[in-house]
């Protein structure tokens, strides 16, 4: 279908568009809402080891947050809070879609996520392990790749 | 896929000055893959910078769904004739994308169940919104390009021009003063978000706003 623009309506348009007390927002239809902006509860405790262990099985995968958010199908506003706020509590939908992705169970990763809690402490201190070899950087050292497979083991120890 | 391709102009905010732009009776490949790459990257970037600035996530502008796949609805509508789309292409990629569903009914009681073309889903690029402070040249006059073309498919179908939307809440005031929409308040069905729509009176004068100022 041919539209007839004229460069004048175009202009003219556009000025009174950018003139106008608006933000350059024009979102339309429920799917382009952000169901996501509402205030979200923050845990009293910091939990460390799930955001550094979804920025560390991301990293060894060599993936961006935009590609890890696609991938898993979850909200990257969400991940870049697992990854950077320690005290922020994940819903729970989103650590499903990780374990999935991951290829853990997703019953402990809620557990390590503080969403339900856990049977014992085995995957507790196997968590602080893990955490406390592991550094936030760029490159997965090889310390840090060993700390990730050997938490990866426990987590998937079906026992 | 035949595509039919209009000719038109954008504004660089910056610059104040025309930019050639194109508005294509289709959302294709490339728009999609421009979504993929460009989009996301730039939205990804706004929410870091966010998040770095120490900014309260329920403080941060309303984004769209990020993850929400153009692609996945693109192909789902892939060749239903009700489902046609529209995408703005200027500076060698997208700057907005429209999907309209022409089997729409309205709700303005002076119009009550007459056809219209109902706005699905629209957007404007990242860098485009003000609010994200993105790094990108910001271009303005995509949300008209796109409100015309709805407006003209209407006249086209024999709707008279009468269209209708779900407007997100920071883009009401763009619906209500800028286009002209009659607001029809919250619609409870569709999560809260008010709907919008345009008389064949209204879209006349719209089409009218950028011919007689």
């Amino acid at each position: 279908m041919k539209i007839e623009y004229t460069k004048e309506w175009c202009m003219r348009m556009a000025r009174l568009e950018d003139d106008a007390d608006y933000p350059g927002e024009i979102g339309a239809g429920v799917v382009a809402r952000d169901a996501k902006t509402a205030p979200v509860e923050a845990t009293s405790e910091a939990n460390v080891v799930f955001g550094r262990f979804v920025q560390l099985m991301r990293r060894k995968q060599g993936v961006t947050l935009e590609k890890l958010a696609e991938e898993a199908d979850v909200e990257i506003a969400e991940l870049v809070e697992i990854e950077d706020d320690s005290r922020h509590k994940p819903e729970p939908r989103t650590v499903y879609q990780l374990a999935n992705h991951f290829n853990v169970p997703s019953t402990k990763l809620m557990q390590l996520a503080g969403l339900s809690a856990p049977k014992n402490t085995r995957l507790f201190d196997a968590g602080i392990r893990f955490a406390a070899r592991s550094e936030s950087v760029h490159t997965l050292s090889e310390t840090e790749r060993a700390a990730l497979e050997a938490f990866v083991s426990v987590l998937s120890d079906r026992s | 896929m035949s595509v039919t391709i209009s000719p038109a102009y954008l504004l660089d905010a910056a610059t104040g000055e025309p930019q050639a732009a194109e508005v294509w009776d289709a959302i294709t490949e490339r728009q999609l893959a421009d979504f993929e790459s460009d989009w996301k990257f730039a939205l990804a970037t706004a929410i870091k910078r966010l998040r770095l600035a120490g900014i309260e996530r329920r403080n941060w502008p309303q984004t769209q769904s990020s993850h929400w796949d153009w692609r996945h609805k693109v192909d789902a509508f892939n060749g239903l004739l009700a489902k046609p789309s529209f995408s703005v292409m200027c500076q060698g990629r997208t700057q907005g994308l429209m999907i309209v569903d022409s089997l729409g009914r309205c709700k303005l009681e002076t119009q009550k169940a007459k056809p219209l073309i109902y706005i699905d889903y629209l957007e404007n690029a990242p860098w485009n919104r003000k609010e994200l402070d993105c790094d990108q040249a910001r271009i303005t006059g995509v949300g008209q390009l796109l409100i015309r073309a709805a407006i003209e498919l209407s006249i086209n179908e024999g709707f008279a021009g009468r269209i209708g939307l779900h407007s997100l809440p920071q883009s009401n005031s763009f619906y209500a003063k800028t286009c002209g929409m009659t607001d029809l308040g919250v619609d409870s069905s569709k999560e809260g978000l008010k709907y919008f729509e345009t008389t064949p009176e209204q879209s006349n004068a719209f089409i009218a706003k950028g011919e007689s100022l």
